[in-house]
């Protein structure tokens, strides 16, 4: 069996009629807007100064989508994506591969022959995100990720890699040995993909046998033109090259961030590529902003919360990262509990990557209704014995409250974390939480009176 | 690379941001006319010549 591909997901997008396709001739500096206002993914099959390309954007910007992607109910996502990376399928490698028809190096490496999107109004340029990024380093193997790249030249962008991350830490050691670190920027790759290069992975993990353990099959891979890295065999696009050896020194952004936020001048490396290889036909891939984003990034951050409540030995019921959080800064999840386990859970939420903002309830809460939180935060909490606060804790650049512009080039910040245990306190009875029911709701029917 | 070397219409976006601080999409504003792949040639050709600046704001801009 092999893995569903990026252009046959877009076909199953289209038979659930979650698909817009748009025939007329589109300018790259109108996707965005255009993609924007779409309810539905959209493909833009004519691209104006662009004939042999497509561009598809919004493939997952609702849960409803993401949800299609992994095949299971919209509420079952994180559930199921923690399932499925628990057993992981090693990639194979083939000789033959899609993304390998056409192959341009030296002077032939010209990024402006790709379709790229000036996404959102204060952009320091034309982006390329919603990547999947192969590195590697000698010791710690290989590793995936999502990195956005700003246009800089035919043959350069900068790569935002201001976030701690396994790549950013491959790159910091081939800095200080002086030399490049050589890698693959993958785009046109399957949504499932692209959470398991969004998953936070411990460092020795394997993001492209996490990525078959999503599919329920082994991912084929391809070996690059230029390096022994290996990107996925049915990608659309490769671009293959390095980091150059200079540190965080050129300029990037801004850029509309996964924050809903314009965002700033960051200061960043430079990715020089060195081959381009692409199929025949090539999709472009265009992440639309912020949502597309956000719906990515919740099962991410679910699934994890899901994992260290596992290792705390707290029994989850439901996991919610809303996506007014972007799906990444906040978690509420309902759990069936014993007591002190609300405390338990709030901290074990509360490691979880750059999640600031935690509230945890009892399993009578539906953590999908807001007014539901509301009530379980005022009825159920007592601020001086249930807020919990961390200080100096990691945070990412992009939370304006974070002030990262103090920092410097190269500078992480950190973060203040506020956890709630909304449970039922300890001491208090269940009983006098009992909700008012009407008299005879389960008899009279207003259908009958009318 | 000096805006002599230049395309004619990367050396009319350097004298443009000689004049004022712009973000890009001022500059992709003024040359909306411009095929998109020409444009980023064109400012291909500027950031190659390592003369831009930035501002805390964002805009780019090149010191005279």
């Amino acid at each position: 069996m092999t893995t569903e591909t990026f252009r046959q997901f877009i076909d199953r997008l289209d038979s659930a009629g979650q698909l817009r396709r748009i025939g007329k001739p589109v300018d790259p500096r109108q996707m965005s807007a255009l993609g924007n206002q779409s309810d539905q993914a959209c493909l833009f099959e004519t691209i104006e100064g662009y004939p042999d390309w497509r561009v598809a954007t919004a493939l997952v910007s609702s849960r409803q989508r993401l949800a299609l992607a992994m095949g299971c109910d919209e509420k079952r996502v994180a559930f199921e994506f923690e399932k499925k990376i628990a057993h992981p399928i090693e990639p194979i490698v083939i000789t033959d591969a899609p993304c390998q028809e056409v192959i341009l190096e030296g002077d032939d490496v010209d990024l402006t022959a790709l379709p790229l999107p000036l996404m959102h109004l204060f952009d320091g340029g034309p982006y390329i995100a919603g990547t999947f990024v192969v590195s590697e380093d000698a010791e710690h193997g290989v590793n995936v990720g999502s990195y956005r790249l700003m246009y800089r030249t035919p043959n350069e962008t900068s790569i935002d890699m201001v976030s701690p991350s396994d790549m950013r830490f491959y790159y910091q050691r081939a800095l200080d040995a002086g030399k490049p670190l050589p890698i693959a920027v993958v785009i046109g790759v399957h949504p499932l993909d692209m959470l398991a290069a969004s998953f936070k992975a411990p460092i020795d993990a394997s993001e492209m046998a996490l990525a078959g353990g999503l599919h329920g099959s082994a991912v084929e891979l391809v070996k690059c033109r230029t390096s022994d890295l290996k990107v996925p065999a049915h990608a659309e696009i490769v671009l293959e090259g390095e980091l150059l050896p200079i540190g965080w020194t050129a300029d990037e952004g801004p850029f509309g961030e996964f924050s809903q936020i314009s965002g700033d001048v960051k200061w960043n490396p430079i990715f020089r590529v060195k081959c381009i290889t692409r199929r025949r036909d090539p999709i472009f891939y265009m992440l639309q902003m912020p949502w597309e984003n956000d719906w990515l990034a919740a099962p991410v951050t679910e699934a994890a919360g899901l994992q260290a409540l596992r290792v705390a030995s707290v029994q989850a019921v439901d996991i919610r990262a809303p996506v007014g959080s972007c799906g990444y800064w906040s978690l509420i999840a309902s759990i069936r509990k014993r007591p002190g386990e609300g405390k338990n859970a709030v901290a074990a939420l509360l490691s979880v990557a750059e999640v600031k903002f935690v509230i945890v309830t009892d399993d009578d809460i539906d953590i999908h209704d807001p007014d539901d939180i509301d009530w379980a935060l005022t009825f159920r909490v007592q601020a001086d014995t249930d807020a919990v606060i961390l200080s100096g804790a990691r945070a990412k650049h992009i939370d304006p409250s974070v002030k990262s512009w103090l920092l410097g080039p190269g500078g992480l910040p950190t973060t203040a974390k506020l956890g709630i245990d909304a449970t039922i306190p300890e001491g208090v009875p269940k009983a006098l939480y009992r909700r008012i029911k009407p008299y005879d709701a389960g008899g009279a029917k207003l259908e009958d009176f009318e | 690379m000096s805006s002599n070397d230049m395309s004619p219409l990367a050396a009319t976006m350097v004298n443009s941001l000689k004049t004022t601080h712009q973000h890009f999409h001022d500059l992709v504003d003024t040359h909306a006319d411009i095929p998109w792949r020409n444009f980023l040639l064109a400012w291909g050709e500027i950031r190659a010549a390592d003369i831009l600046l930035r501002d805390d704001e964002g805009h780019y801009y090149i010191d005279i």
